[in-house]
């Protein structure tokens, strides 16, 4: 799949071409009979020839379940890792070969990360950044102040970091990133672990600072569907390394519009049963088992309305209660799950 | 140009800041690194004057437990401090912005330079003076620009050492740990170097502290003729050794990014 | 059964330290490694000897210091090794406090931690000894050595650096990360104090009660006389051998109270101020 629209008018934000990367795994490996021997270097693919272009002012979002590789390619992005193969430009400047440049002008975030020395206060450890991006000090103090307010820190602006709850250090670590004003802010799952009230106050800034920054960029991967569809211009699909589809959110719940998508809740259904083509019209199933009420939500999606009527019967043979059936409009959720062949949390499926 | 330099000074004050603020705020450290040392060092005392040693051996063994400090600060306060910044998710923060490395280095070893310094001083100071060590006056000022030209050098080489930390974890930790005791030997910290064989101590030479203590010992004590080489000679290699050191580190700490980035190694924690 | 969880947090433990202080290289670079550090600091001694002496080795006052200080590798490897385990779990792999919240004991998770520490000093030891026999004249006959006296002397010892160990961790549990180094600012002290390299009659007069309070000085003193028949220090010439297992079997169990009540406090004050899991590095 190749993410980069025709007509490039002008220099892109990020440019990726071709971009793989693989890891080499020397550890001994188990044998099938049993022996611990090497069995020789085993190439890990993390990245598969993935393309993708955005465009200055996008909010650009990588959505894919854990180990899609969405991090390793935010790492070759933010000139941490290089790439095995391809070429990468950020902010018009080749990763590998002009990489301070690149640093100048980009910053990145990650969620679940504990940033900056616990010994330090909120506004020490962000002085402490400022100062690595070369701010002088009047400057970038008023800058961090007004950030703090902001994010609703200020009354912890002297509080040591190690002291700080996990949604404070998120807000603190989301300033850090904005500290140099960056043309591409890359957003590595920034709202990991957050509830919902300090994830909503980041969403509601990410929105905010685009439309305040107009051309400036973000590159924000995530795993939570909702997160992708609120905040970003387009979305590509990535799993396994590879790039499945790019497009808008609308555009790519366009492409289950012509299907039928169904959420089914069963109970009492011990084993998903396998699918292997047996009900026929039926394109994608997705099982989601919930250990803690015994139900299981089975989103189905279709070539037409009938084709789910013999799952129906068959999970019915098999002593489940269908407790709710409902049709409903595709989410991304649903564009996953055609797009991939299984749902974000599952690892394996129809 | 001026505005890289800028940049790059200011995040060597803002790294350095973080080690005296945290310094500051946890002060155990004037126990265990001031007090403590200089008894630790005292049991040399206490041997050599058990044997009968000369008196300038005193100081030999003063001014080598002031090293240490040094030693201490460049071994595990920068070299293996990217191993620890990997590890807590920083080392890929720093190392996104526009920063040379060498200047976070520099921020940590001037950092550290104020803890390391207070216990020198302290083993130094006190020592000589429950000692009552005897110092030539006129050398001191040679000595103390020894004493710059040596620290400079030895922070040159912790900059090498700092680079194999970017691309090697536990492996670069217990080289470090490894190096402490022999470099105590080799360097002559607590010995004139001239008692090793020749070769050896011409050998210890690549490590600044050996040059250095032994030029200092022979400007600043009176009595010291067991030197190795003559202590302008000494100092002429220091400052060769200075030059190089951070001309190699450049390279190395290039040279190595760019090969953890390609094995994927420098945001690999718990290595 | 709680003896026996007691003891499988003991065991998981020192497999635990097994893995972290070996797992990184082949096992002869180990070794080398492991022999590398005691040697040359053994040879910082034999060197200072030489240089003031113009080479003899032959005096007991050599073969004193060198036994004394291949011991005392046992005291400075012991508290690092158990108080570098609070440090690390806490800063570096950040699971000191679900080590608290799954080890029976703190106490037998930290001794544990140890036993890597023990097993490779004990290696060193041995090869700082043979080292000495081999190439410096030092009097050590294996058949002259008194093992008996040896195991029981060597056991009261490892039990004192286990206190002393302990009491290192506590400190570590309240202090910020640059606190790595106090474990060998202590050691240092201790290598002063308890004559290991000179006579405890050397040591200013004020000092010399403070070294007789700690039991390393009759650790290091029933060493030498187990290996060579006899000790170091004048002053303790006059305490009979029982008498020296006797102090040091009191003065270890002594510091090991102290050390656990010790501990305990240190960890009150970490619990109350929220300092389990703190992370201060710098």
């Amino acid at each position: 799949m190749n993410a980069i629209p025709d007509g490039r008018a002008r220099e892109a934000a990020v440019l990726a071409q071709g971009v793989s990367r693989w890891f080499t795994d020397t550890r001994r490996q188990r044998h099938q009979d049993g022996s611990d021997a090497p069995a020789g270097p085993r190439r890990v693919v993390a990245l598969d020839r993935v393309s993708l272009e955005v465009q200055p002012g996008e909010l650009f979002g990588l959505l894919g379940p854990n180990g899609a590789g969405k991090s390793t390619l935010i790492k070759i992005l933010s000139t941490l890792l290089l790439p095995s193969e391809g070429t990468v430009r950020v902010a018009g400047y080749d990763v590998v070969r002009q990489a301070h440049q690149v640093r100048r002008r980009i910053n990145m975030v990650s969620g679940g990360e504990t940033v900056g020395y616990g010994i330090l206060t909120v506004r020490e450890t962000l002085w402490m950044f400022s100062q690595f991006y070369g701010l002088a000090n009047g400057p970038a103090l008023k800058m961090i102040d007004e950030y703090l307010e902001t994010f609703g820190l200020a009354d912890n602006a002297h509080t040591r970091v190690n002291k700080l709850s996990t949604g404070m250090r998120q807000k603190m670590n989301f300033i850090r990133g904005l500290l140099n004003d960056p043309d591409v802010l890359f957003l590595d799952e920034p709202t990991l672990g957050l509830d919902v009230q300090t994830a909503r106050i980041i969403r509601d800034f990410i929105r905010d600072w685009m439309r305040r920054r107009p051309g400036r960029t973000v590159l924000l991967t995530t795993h939570y569907m909702a997160e992708a569809e609120e905040l970003c211009d387009r979305i590509a699909i990535i799993d396994r390394g590879r790039i499945l589809a790019c497009d808008t959110p609308d555009g790519l719940k366009r492409r289950v519009q012509s299907h039928s998508v169904f959420r089914i809740e069963a109970a009492r259904l011990d084993a998903p049963p396998e699918a292997d083509g047996r009900w026929p019209g039926i394109e994608r199933i997705s099982w989601e088992p919930h250990p803690a009420t015994g139900r299981t939500r089975i989103t189905v999606i279709a070539a037409d309305d009938a084709a789910v009527t013999p799952l129906l019967a068959d999970l019915r043979e098999r002593g489940a209660d269908i407790i709710h059936l409902s049709k409903v409009e595709p989410t991304l959720e649903d564009v996953f799950l055609q797009v991939v062949g299984r749902g974000l949390g599952e690892h394996s499926g129809a | 140009m001026l505005e890289e330099l800028e940049r790059n000074l200011r995040a060597v004050r803002a790294r350095a800041y973080v080690r005296v603020v945290g310094t500051f705020r946890e002060l155990s450290w004037v126990a265990f690194e001031i007090a403590m040392p200089l008894l630790s060092v005292g049991a040399y005392v206490f041997l050599y004057r058990a044997l009968g040693a000369p008196e300038r051996y005193i100081g030999y063994v003063l001014l080598g437990g002031a090293m240490t400090a040094y030693w201490l600060n460049v071994l595990w306060s920068m070299a293996s401090q990217f191993y620890w910044e990997k590890q807590s998710g920083q080392l890929e923060i720093f190392f996104i912005t526009p920063v040379s490395r060498m200047s976070i280095l520099a921020g940590m070893a001037a950092g550290g330079m104020f803890m390391s310094t207070a216990r020198a001083l302290g083993t130094l100071v006190l020592g000589s003076w429950l000692f009552g060590v005897q110092y030539r006056m006129e050398g001191i000022w040679a000595g103390l620009g020894i004493f710059l030209l040596t620290l400079a050098a030895l922070y040159g080489l912790g900059m090498v050492g700092a680079s194999l930390f970017m691309m090697y974890g536990r492996e670069a930790w217990h080289t470090a740990n490894l190096l402490q005791e022999p470099i105590y030997l080799l360097s002559g910290f607590y010995f004139p170097v001239r008692a090793l064989p020749r070769w050896l101590a011409a050998a210890a030479g690549i490590i600044p502290i050996t040059l250095g203590l032994d030029a200092i010992r022979q400007v600043v004590f009176p009595g010291a003729v067991d030197g190795l080489l003559d202590p302008g000679l000494e100092a002429a290699l220091l400052a060769v050794s200075c030059a190089a050191y951070f001309v190699l580190a450049h390279a190395a700490l290039r040279k190595l990014e760019d090969l953890a980035k390609r094995e994927g190694r420098l945001t690999l924690r718990w290595q | 059964m709680a003896v026996r969880m007691r003891l499988r947090a003991f065991r998981l433990a020192a497999w635990l330290g097994w893995q972290m202080e070996s797992n990184w290289t082949d096992p002869w670079l180990f070794a080398v490694y492991s022999i590398i550090k005691p040697v040359s600091s053994a040879l910082i001694l034999v060197v200072m000897y030489y240089v003031v002496t113009g080479g003899q080795t032959q005096g007991d006052l050599f073969a004193g210091l060198y036994v004394g200080n291949a011991f005392f590798m046992y005291v400075g490897q012991l508290m690092f090794g158990m108080s570098w385990v609070v440090m690390e779990d806490r800063e570096f792999f950040r699971t000191f406090k679900y080590m608290y919240l799954a080890a029976p004991s703190i106490y037998w998770y930290l001794t544990g931690r140890a036993v890597a520490k023990f097993l490779v000093t004990s290696l060193a030891v041995a090869v700082v000894l043979g080292f000495g026999t081999a190439f410096l004249d030092l009097p050590l006959a294996l058949g002259a050595v008194r093992w008996g006296y040896l195991a029981a002397v060597l056991a009261l010892g490892i039990l004192a650096c286990v206190a002393f160990g302990l009491l290192m961790a506590g400190i570590m549990v309240i202090s910020a990360r640059h606190g790595q180094g106090y474990a060998e600012s202590f050691a240092g002290v201790l290598y002063l104090l308890c004559g290991v390299v000179f006579p405890l009659d050397v040591l200013p007069a004020p000092l010399q009660p403070v070294g007789r309070a700690i039991p390393f000085t009759y650790w290091i003193e029933g060493v030498r006389r187990a290996l060579m028949g006899r000790g170091m220090s004048p002053s303790l010439a006059g305490v009979d051998d029982g008498a020296i297992l006797a102090i040091l079997l009191l003065s270890s169990l002594a510091t090991l109270a102290v050390a656990v009540l010790f501990y305990a406090w240190m960890e009150r004050i970490a619990r109350d101020r929220g300092l389990i899991d703190q992370v201060t590095e710098h």
